[in-house]
């Protein structure tokens, strides 16, 4: 350097050992990465665990996609059970008591047991009893039974079988038939007895009703229905409400009972707290008798109509608005989404490994079986 | 035999090689130390920027890319901060040169002269002695002896009747003192054109 400022030879000086210094630690640098790169070659055991893993997440991942799959024709086999017809939940009707039997159509003669939610009353029906027996709370484990008359299976649905019928249908018309549609419909609601509860047009050419129908006619009005135009869409679904129906009759014939006990005792009660006391309680056994006379009246009403839902379209018209959704983020509906997602993958998993497990069983035994042969040629050889 | 490589080609070339960076700095240096002292006035504070301005420039030297920007003109960038900083500041900090492992130098004494004879002081003579006046007493009467009347320095310490040592700190301390006013004022220390 040509300069005779001591202080830049000095820097000069100072800059060569930082260089040399960093020129010593980029050598080691690429030493260790030599290293690395050597290392990144696993042992021959720990490759050997690696492959296993894969292999095992790979199993999971197509006993995973094999349950799904297979859960899928599951799911259309009771879309399709509920469109023929019924659809059960005989175990909500009883509050959340699982159903004793939930077969698709009644077993002829046998309505099944129907357990009230706590246990301590028990109504069962052999022979299809018109009349429901009762038990009440001594008699909770003897079910009474009562026999009937012998009546035909179809009766017997017919009295016996409380399911509430709903139905939906889209039905497209020809553009400028919205009005004959119209009344089609209105009409046919009406020639069965039935009449349309809600009707909401857009535009005279796209409308939502909603019919109510005698039960009995509910197949003539989705039959007719059917007939107005192109059906784009169609679904009947049934709730049972057997259990709850017969539940229900057997707490109000309990507190009829009940509240005819206590007037007989009221009226050979003799002091005024006694008269006072059973006054209460009879007052609180009628009010009960009066909800559950409410709900059985509820109950025979949506029974006795089916309800159906019809969207009537002219084939051009826009598609109608859907109904905007008011239902805010919920986190525990997240959390409840989110878990139930997880034990249907679980669920889909068990069911692959269902399908998977005896399949690998068997491939394991024709290589085990082929290594075998093998072997023994070799060594014949 | 000398490098033939460009300024960029050596700057670029210093990242896996540290040497060239070396050469780097013998080409460039002194016309950086008088670029600083120009501007500063001050031996002390210019051969301190230079240091700390080669120093960070070694530091960061990965970070350069070649964009049409030349390797020198890089670094003068980062002595453009650096002497910003000081104007802001009134102090060099050492935060490269630590960061590489470089140790804090003092300038050997017989340096001063030479660094001052980097600056030209003929255009800012005026400026100069009105900012003597707010010097103090000490640092006023050394300033006037060694820029004004041209004096060495052991002619100064005799004069003020100090040691040479005492001499030279008091001219370094009161011609930075002036340049930092001047900055303040806003009066340009030079007009020469950057490398």
């Amino acid at each position: 350097m040509n300069t005779d400022i001591h202080f830049l030879q000095q820097l000069e000086d100072d800059l060569t050992e930082a260089a040399a210094r960093e020129a010593a630690l980029l050598a080691e640098v690429d030493d260790d990465e030599v290293s690395v790169h050597r290392s990144r070659r696993l042992p021959r055991r720990e490759r050997h665990w690696g492959a296993i893993a894969a292999s095992l997440v790979a199993f999971l991942v197509l006993a995973g996609s094999i349950g799904f799959l297979a859960q899928r024709p599951g799911q259309q086999e009771r879309a399709a059970s509920g469109a023929a017809g019924v659809k059960r939940d005989v175990g909500d009707a009883v509050g959340g008591v699982p159903a004793a039997q939930a077969s698709p159509a009644p077993m002829p003669g046998t309505v099944g047991e129907a357990t009230s939610g706590s246990g301590t009353r028990a109504g069962s029906l052999t022979q299809g009893g018109v009349d429901f027996s009762v038990g009440d709370q001594a008699a909770a484990d003897q079910p009474a039974t009562v026999h009937g008359g012998p009546l035909l299976p179809s009766q017997q649905q017919g009295d016996l079988s409380k399911i509430i019928r709903d139905g939906r249908i889209s039905i497209v018309v020809p553009d400028g038939d919205f009005e004959t549609s119209l009344t089609s419909v209105s009409r046919i609601a009406t020639s069965l007895g039935g009449f349309v509860l809600t009707s909401t047009t857009q535009n005279q050419n796209t409308g939502t009703f909603t019919l109510r129908i005698p039960a009995k006619k509910f197949d003539v009005a989705m039959e007719r229905l059917r007939a107005v135009g192109e059906v784009q869409a169609d679904a009947v679904t049934g709730q049972d409400v057997t259990a709850e129906f017969i539940d229900q009759t057997a707490r109000l014939q309990i507190l009829l009972d009940r509240r005819d006990l206590l007037e007989g005792l009221q009226s050979k009660a003799t002091t005024s707290q006694e008269i006072l006391r059973l006054a209460g309680l009879i007052e609180k056994t009628q009010l009960e008798i009066e909800q559950t006379q409410g709900q059985l009246r509820y109950l025979k009403n949506q029974v006795a109509e089916a309800t159906i839902k019809v969207d009537l379209r002219e084939r051009h018209a826009p598609e109608a608005q859907p109904e905007p959704t008011t239902e805010g983020p919920s986190l525990s509906r997240a959390i409840r989404l989110g878990w139930q997602g997880f034990l249907r993958v679980i669920g889909a998993v068990i069911v692959g490994l269902g399908y998977l497990i005896p399949i690998a069983l068997i491939g394991l035994a024709i290589w085990g079986l082929v290594t075998l042969v093998r072997r023994r040629r070799r060594a014949a050889s | 035999m000398p490098d033939q490589r460009t300024d960029t080609e050596l700057l670029i070339a210093s990242r896996d090689e540290p040497d060239a960076f070396t050469e780097l700095y013998r080409r460039h240096a002194e016309d950086l130390l008088r670029y600083f002292a120009r501007r500063t006035l001050d031996p002390e504070t210019a051969a301190e920027l230079t240091a700390e301005t080669f120093a960070e420039a070694f530091a960061s030297r990965q970070t350069y890319t070649d964009k049409g920007v030349n390797g020198v003109a890089w670094i003068y960038g980062i002595a453009r901060h650096r002497l910003g900083r000081f104007f802001r500041h009134g102090r060099v900090d050492a935060s490269a040169r630590r960061r590489i492992g470089m140790p804090e130098r003092e300038l050997p004494p017989e340096d001063y002269e030479r660094i001052e004879d980097l600056i030209d002081f003929a255009p800012i003579r005026e400026a100069l002695s009105e900012a003597l006046e707010t010097l103090s007493p000490d640092q006023r009467e050394a300033m006037k002896l060694r820029v004004i009347d041209e004096l060495a320095y052991p002619e100064v310490a005799d004069r003020l009747g100090c040691s040479e040592a005492n001499a030279r700190q008091r001219v370094s301390r009161g011609l930075r003192k002036v340049a930092l006013m001047l900055q303040q004022r806003g009066m340009q220390l030079t007009t020469e054109v950057e490398a």
